[in-house]
């Protein structure tokens, strides 16, 4: 079935926004996923069409919500589960309460 | 190369069938009509390899559609990498 | 979407995810930021600029780039080889009849090698769902007003190529060096959605 990435043609989306002078990344902590999935795919840990497909199978309503590499760490997380590297625990980061 | 199955010039259709997971056949151009431009390399299939696969490479074509056959309107092209397993071929008709 | 505070959550969970791959051997101290140093020092679109001034002074090249990118840009001392695997790049040239515009419907397929990361634009619903289906609305948008004889090709990046537009050397630019020429080339230029 087609997903929710698949978005050429589909309406309702709103109008293209610019940004001017808009730098590389907007957080350090996105530099820091986008080197990651880099160094994971070049490791083996799985290759660049899984964490696509990664993306892809998000719940719809998170994958919306998500800004473009929030969407990209949460499928590193996804496949880091799924290739059985860590636990859904052990991924977590310990809470401030 | 000899092993392709479509050249230049090719008038090809696109697969109609809804995909079981992750592909590179965007919905607009599904079951559509299009025009081989070029021969634009040769890949292992996306779809295979999102299941953690390793099958052999195979071509892929540039193919280009007119808009109106995509989206019932519109003056321009569009043109897509396309996997050669996404495409079949269509007999002329004389 | 991320405001100070899920920045910060974010940010934190980051930092969780690398000190534990670095623990289990997955990722070398210091590695992320050397990639991130590399990346950020290798792709630009300067190197777009100085691709497309070199055709634009030279129709040997221009002819080269056309038939085979990746190698016709080690002329120029630039190479497709830098990212996860060298990736096939396909120049187009816009002409009086035709104009090209570059799109990853899918997801947001770009040639971030060469130019460096893509706009946040091109990677937006807005932008791919709209430029396959209304290119010349989507051009306007962005102040580019084509004559109505020009027809418009879209690219949609569904594979391992990766795409440049080559932009038509503007009016009067014929006594500018090459140098000066690379200096009137923009990124919206190189995807297709300004003039150069």
């Amino acid at each position: 079935m087609s997903r929710i990435n698949d978005v050429g043609g589909m309406a309702g989306f709103p109008a293209i926004v610019e940004e001017p002078d808009e730098p590389p990344f907007h957080a350090d902590w996105e530099a820091h996923v986008f080197a990651l999935n880099g160094a994971l795919i070049r490791r083996g840990v799985y290759n660049l069409d899984e964490f696509r497909d990664a993306q892809e199978r998000l719940p719809v309503e998170r994958y919306l919500a998500a800004s473009y590499y929030e969407r990209w760490f949460a499928a590193i997380t996804t496949l880091l589960r799924e290739k059985g590297v860590a636990s859904a625990e052990e991924l977590e980061a310990p809470h401030e309460h | 190369m000899s092993t392709d199955r479509f050249a230049p010039g090719d008038r090809v259709r696109t697969r109609a069938t809804d995909p079981a997971g992750h592909t590179r056949l965007p919905r607009y151009a599904r079951g559509a009509v299009g025009v081989v431009v070029e021969r634009a390399g040769e890949h292992p299939l996306a779809d295979e390899r999102a299941r953690g696969r390793s099958p052999s490479a195979q071509a892929v074509y540039h193919v280009q559609f007119r808009a109106a056959e995509l989206f019932g309107a519109g003056d321009h092209t569009v043109t897509v990498e396309l996997w050669e397993d996404y495409l079949t071929p269509i007999e002329e008709a004389r | 979407m991320s405001g100070d505070h899920s920045s910060s959550v974010i940010s934190a969970e980051v930092r969780h995810v690398e000190a534990l791959l670095e623990a289990r051997g997955l990722l070398d101290a210091g590695e992320i930021d050397t990639r991130i140093d590399e990346f950020l020092a290798g792709g630009s679109p300067a190197n777009g600029a100085r691709i497309v001034a070199r055709a634009w002074v030279d129709p040997g090249f221009t002819a080269r780039l056309l038939a085979d990118a990746n190698t016709a840009i080690r002329e120029v001392g630039l190479s497709m080889a830098g990212g996860l695997q060298e990736q096939r790049l396909k120049v187009v040239a816009n002409t009086a009849e035709q104009h090209n515009v570059v799109v990853c419907t899918l997801c947001s397929c770009y040639p971030i090698a060469l130019l460096g990361p893509s706009p946040s634009w091109y990677k937006s619903e807005a932008y791919r769902s709209r430029v396959v289906r209304d290119p010349r609305g989507v051009l306007s948008e962005f102040g580019l007003e084509l004559p109505a004889g020009t027809s418009i090709a879209v690219w949609d990046a569904s594979a391992e190529s990766r795409y440049m537009v080559l932009p038509r050397r503007p009016e009067g630019t014929d006594v500018l060096p090459e140098a000066e020429l690379a200096g009137l080339v923009t990124r919206k230029g190189l995807i297709g959605t300004a003039a150069v």
